[in-house]
């Protein structure tokens, strides 16, 4: 599946979680899938080992397996801060820098070179630094939605990274952040939960002309927009970002792994999210590692349209050799 | 002749008809003894689409045949081991593997009459990195369970 280009197009196992969930793929089916999809294999912690925040011997052995059935090359692991996990205060910073070393330790175990992190260790980077020199991994905080381009926290990340230099730390963009329209299924879903079709529409039209939430749900509030629905309206700001993916120059020398996040195909095309300015930008730069197709919708076959989305991206990928 | 092999396919392996994941199983209702009480048993999953440390189940709440069912009669078992509902959220390092199921054993003299039942269930979750502080996730779910012969 590898093409022309420098840069390997893998899946993210998350991409399976409706049908792991329901019990009709095991872990073992998805890792087979990963090597029908690129090769390349990215887990999430939490979803798809027992043992978590570590890595059993035993799980090592099923992972490591499969890895050689397949062919598979380990790309990311999933790593979690879960700062609000105990019920009346938030992790310290000492707890957050325990709760992520056995997650890097686990990460090296099963053959990772690569762990994305959650912007919450932020605080404690360089307490993490010398396990990520230890067990050899490259550490990046992910850029998902609401950390666009603009965000002031993505900048804050960003100052860090340039600023500590480390061959240990980098930027795991995920493409959420690159929608262009909201995906039909966030508004079907919005109308299912009993919102008027029109404040549908103009939450869209909202998001589009980027007017911030807060003056969005006031107006939309106004409008007659119930208060128990709000939250299905604010997911238009909470999941869909407008950065534009030309941006992923700027930052091109500490992007270490990209979360191709997508949310349907349609005609061999994702509509909502700028997957061609992502490959122009990516070959543009240079980008030498791993995209992770990474599926998030309904669809009736997760494994059909990850392939229609990697067939996607290897005509992207072709057209702009 | 070369015969494929499983792990040379090109197409990906067959779906298992699975579940329809939901808070409360299918299987697994029936009358139960536990530590000398009677009572029954409503098998439960996890809703979100990790695992979770058992702090983070905030509640569950539970409704059998339009009943409330006190949280004082229900104990949480999971992996052999049991809990009182209350102290779920002190459990930070016990963890609820996504797809394993826990057993919810109410305490009823007499255990429940043999045939359909209506079951109601809420579990209710913090994701524990989902936004700025605690957030409560309620998921709920309605099921006519037939009572299964011991």
């Amino acid at each position: 599946m590898t093409a022309v280009s420098g840069f390997r197009v893998g899946v993210t196992l998350h991409s399976f979680a409706q049908e792991y969930l329901n019990l009709q793929w095991s872990f073992e089916d998805l890792m087979q899938m990963a090597g029908l999809l690129g090769g390349g294999v990215e887990i999430v912690g939490p979803s798809h080992h027992r043992g978590f925040p570590y890595v059993t011997d035993e799980f090592e052995c099923q992972f490591k397996g499969a890895v050689e059935r397949y062919h598979l090359t380990p790309t990311c692991y999933g790593t979690y801060a879960d700062p609000y996990m105990l019920q009346h205060r938030n992790l310290t910073p000492d707890e957050l820098v325990e709760y992520t070393i056995p997650q890097l330790q686990g990460a090296h175990k099963l053959g990772f070179t690569l762990v994305r992190l959650q912007y919450f260790v932020y605080p404690v980077i360089e307490r993490l630094l010398p396990y990520a020199e230890k067990y050899n991994l490259k550490m990046g905080y992910e850029m998902h939605v609401p950390l666009t381009f603009e965000s002031p926290r993505t900048q804050e990340l960003l100052r860090q990274v340039e600023h500590i230099s480390s061959e240990h730390l980098g930027m795991i963009p995920d493409c959420g952040i690159f929608a262009r329209s909201v995906p039909q299924f966030a508004k079907d879903n919005a109308v299912r939960r009993g919102i008027p079709e029109n404040l549908v529409n103009h939450a869209v039209e909202l998001w589009k002309a980027k007017v911030p939430l807060k003056e969005a749900l006031d107006e939309l509030t106004s409008r007659g927009l119930e208060k128990s629905n709000l939250t299905v309206l604010e997911r238009f700001w909470g999941s869909f970002g407008q950065s534009n993916p030309e941006s992923l120059l700027d930052i091109m020398p500490y992007i270490i792994h990209i979360h191709g996040k997508f949310f349907s195909m349609v005609d061999g095309d994702e509509p909502d999210i700028r997957f061609e300015e992502v490959v122009q930008a990516l070959l543009k730069g240079g980008y030498t590692g791993w995209l992770s197709s990474e599926f998030e919708g309904n669809a009736s076959d997760s494994f059909e349209v990850l392939k229609a989305h990697q067939e996607m991206l290897h005509h992207y990928i072709r057209a702009n050799a | 002749m070369t015969v494929a092999t499983p792990l040379d396919a090109t197409a990906p392996p067959p779906k298992r008809v699975g579940i329809v994941r939901s808070f409360l199983c299918d299987e697994g209702f029936r009358n139960a003894t536990y530590k000398g009480q009677e009572g029954y048993e409503v098998q439960v999953r996890l809703t979100s689409y990790r695992s979770l440390p058992l702090s983070c189940v905030e509640g569950l709440t539970l409704k059998v045949d339009g009943q409330e069912v006190s949280a004082e009669n229900i104990t949480f078992i999971m992996n052999g081991y049991s809990h009182s509902i209350s102290e779920l959220p002190q459990l930070s390092s016990i963890w609820w593997f996504i797809l394993d199921t826990a057993t919810l054993f109410v305490a009823h003299e007499g255990g429940l009459s043999a045939g359909v039942h209506e079951v109601e269930g809420t579990l209710i979750t913090v994701e524990p990195y989902i936004t700025a502080g605690r957030f409560s996730f309620y998921n709920s779910a309605k099921k006519s369970l037939q009572l299964e012969q011991e």
